[in-house]
């Protein structure tokens, strides 16, 4: 009783018909794809990830004190991309001694000058002042939601829609690249063990089960301790480094059934080396199974990054992230707001990569979709 | 069997010795020593002075390389003695023993308590497929699984302690017991235990329920689909009788995993509601001793999660091979 390949039971039952001809039919993912989108859900939550990620590239834009384009002295430069990273700021501004206060200095020091400034004047690292900006009052500190500052404000004063805005950049990267460490390593040593097998794959499938076996978080925890000063690269790193195991077993389970496959031997009879076997003709054909972990992994990342920022363990307090303002919210328990919109954003995130996943694996399991029809 | 037994006891005993053994390494490079950080909360006036410093150091073994002080304390732990605590001058085991007792009230409650809703939501969802009610049910637990806890702790705490506060419906901030606990009668002891039960329980319930709901769902739409399945209505077997008797009794195999997987869960998977609700379990001590650099607890810890661990797959494995009759592993 072998499992007919994928491939090969999706191209007679298709039901969506060919392009063009009758011969060529669509391939297994532009099948997929299809099949994707018509699940309403999922594609509601590809979108919303969609639009999340579109947040993140432009939260300069939305909130911010710097502005996104401005001439200054005769040149263009474009102080907000100092929010991405501290460096993008032209020294320029240093030099004239700005002190991150945009509006006054740009009109002082040039009064020819002009600037293209984000939607909502407001920073996510600082207190917003009375009189920085025409017409908009200082922010106080703890203050509810209210026309300026649209979700309220934290201790210092700090606009928590900035941070949040800001924040957005935070637990997408987290998600992305946490995950994508953890795709990468897992895919390879899950690679290996299932398709050299022998002894290479004895040693790692004990790798695979004690890194299972150590509580996630005492690794967590423990590596984080030992760097002193935890950025959030170093989080998302570490993330990776624990967060593998699933990924991993999942592809030497593929591997271990591709491998017995005509498809391999005929590779393997006509010259093709181990390599080129296991990721130019196995590696595509058991991708999809392994799209379903990632996109729970993604979920799962973002909210253990809010859970340690939560904690106090994430990134520094500098850094805007949603954990961080719950952890915020959990020292002044009247703030509703510091619980009530990261609480939501944590929510929708985890719930969109969750909607994803399954819609991918309802979409690329053959199995599933027979039990759906 | 036996030898089965034998082996994966043996694979097992390898396992723990290389995750206590890079767990150790780890803690032992994290910067600060369990004295240090101490001294950094006392007032100068009473700092030891850099002799007494170094005597503790070699009582405790820390002015040795890690990875000799590693086989000082595996050679302990052989003998039974998992070391004293630095932060609370006690052994390890007294200390990680008194906190198994909170943690066991909160997993164990929540743990019954989902299952006990759980395994009636499922069956429910299976019956009334695709229906209103059921999507309805379906959406609201899928929607309950992405909610993290610690959120839900908090919207919580501010609805029943912020905005409830002076009513009779107020629940507490956290802790096990209140202040005046002492000189309650006994009924009234029961009392302020349960009130501060409600909330951490609560939210501890909550996610496993979305979770053993889908589980229940996913294993009877395989089920009933079976041929025995349509052989059992055709011959006239009720509908209760076929949902329960015919149907679910056949999906419990899974689940013998599933509690297998559950295990270790019960004692270290409550890490931030225990230290939200400051509940004197075994996720807040875990925390403070990370923080204190608390090494022997740290490593106290780590070996009985990681041997709950492995004994929960192995009971697993096992079990399965009880349960099912077609899995042997001779």
């Amino acid at each position: 009783m072998t499992e007919p390949t994928i491939m090969q039971r999706d191209v007679p039952r298709s039901p969506l018909v060919a392009r063009g001809g009758g011969d060529i039919s669509r391939g297994f993912w532009a099948t997929s794809w299809l099949r994707f989108r018509r699940r309403k859900l999922a594609m509601t939550a590809l979108v919303f990830v969609g639009l999340l990620a579109l947040v993140a590239i432009l939260s300069p834009a939305i909130a911010g004190t710097k502005p996104i384009v401005c001439r200054y002295h005769g040149r263009l430069y474009f102080p907000a991309m100092s929010y991405f990273h501290p460096r993008w700021e032209n020294e320029i501004f240093f030099r004239d001694g700005f002190r991150m206060r945009y509006v006054q200095n740009l009109r002082e020091k040039d009064p020819d000058s002009w600037a293209i400034w984000p939607l909502l004047y407001q920073d996510p690292y600082r207190r917003v002042r009375d009189g920085e900006w025409p017409g908009q009052p200082g922010n106080e500190s703890y203050a509810p939601p209210n026309r300026h500052n649209l979700f309220g404000t934290t201790h210092p004063g700090v606009d928590v829609f900035a941070q949040m805005v800001h924040g957005t950049r935070v637990a997408l990267l987290v998600g992305f690249v946490a995950t994508g460490i953890a795709a990468v390593i897992g895919i390879t040593v899950g690679a290996l063990a299932g398709y050299l097998g022998g002894w290479v794959d004895m040693l790692l499938s004990r790798l695979i089960e004690m890194v299972m076996c150590i509580p996630a978080l005492v690794l967590i925890l423990a590596l984080l301790a030992v760097l002193d000063t935890p950025t959030i690269w170093h989080l998302m790193a570490v993330l990776g480094m624990t967060g593998w195991t699933g990924i991993a077993r999942l592809t030497r389970g593929e591997f271990l059934k591709l491998r017995q496959t005509e498809y391999v031997s005929a590779a393997a009879a006509l010259g093709a080396g181990r390599l080129r076997i296991m990721f130019r003709h196995i590696l595509p054909n058991s991708l999809a199974p392994v799209l379903v972990p990632i996109s729970f992994g993604i979920a799962a990342a973002i909210l253990i990054e809010s859970g340690l920022s939560f904690l106090g363990f994430g990134a520094p307090p500098p850094n805007p992230s949603w954990g961080s303002l719950l952890n915020a919210g959990r020292n002044n328990l009247q703030m509703w707001w510091l619980i009530v919109f990261p609480g939501a954003a944590i929510f929708l995130t985890v719930l969109a990569y969750n909607l994803i996943g399954e819609g991918i694996q309802e979409a690329t399991d053959p199995k599933l979709r027979q039990a759906r029809q | 069997m036996l030898s089965y037994f034998v082996r994966r006891v043996c694979i097992g005993a390898i396992t723990l010795l290389l995750i206590t053994f890079m767990i150790y390494g780890l803690i032992r490079n994290m910067p600060g020593t369990p004295l240090t950080m101490d001294l950094a909360e006392t007032d100068p006036s009473r700092q030891i002075s850099d002799e007494d410093l170094q005597r503790l150091e070699r009582i405790y073994g820390l002015d040795r390389h890690w990875s000799v002080a590693y086989f000082q304390w595996l050679g302990n732990v052989a003998r039974l003695d998992m070391g004293r605590s630095f932060r609370e001058k006690r052994p390890v085991t007294e200390v990680i023993g008194e906190r198994v007792g909170p943690t066991l009230l909160l997993s164990v409650t929540s743990l019954v308590l989902a299952y006990l809703l759980a395994i009636p939501m499922g069956l429910f969802a299976t019956v009334r497929s695709g229906r209103t009610d059921e999507r309805i049910l379906s959406t609201v637990l899928y929607m309950l699984y992405s909610v993290p806890a610690f959120v839900t702790a908090l919207l919580l705490l501010n609805l029943f302690y912020v905005r409830l506060e002076g009513t009779i419906f107020q629940l507490p901030l956290g802790g096990m017991t209140s202040m005046q606990y002492d000189q309650l009668s006994a009924l009234g002891k029961v009392w302020d235990r349960l009130l501060h039960m409600i909330l951490p329980v609560a939210c501890a319930t909550y996610t496993g329920l979305a979770y053993y709901s889908r589980f229940v769902k996913s294993n009877m739409e395989e089920v009933i689909r079976q041929d025995y399945i349509r052989t059992a209505r055709a011959k006239g077997v009720g509908p209760f009788g076929v949902v329960v008797k015919h149907a679910f009794r056949n999906t419990l195999i899974p689940f013998v995993t599933l509690m297998g997987l559950t295990l270790p869960g019960l004692l270290s998977g409550f890490v931030i509601l225990e230290s939200i609700f400051t509940w004197q379990g075994m996720g807040l001590l875990f925390l403070d001793s990370i923080t204190n650099r608390d090494y022997p607890t740290i490593m106290g810890l780590t070996f009985m999660f990681s041997v709950l661990t492995l004994a929960g797959q192995l009971i697993a494995d096992l079990l399965y091979a009880f349960v099912d009759p077609r899995v042997t592993y001779s």
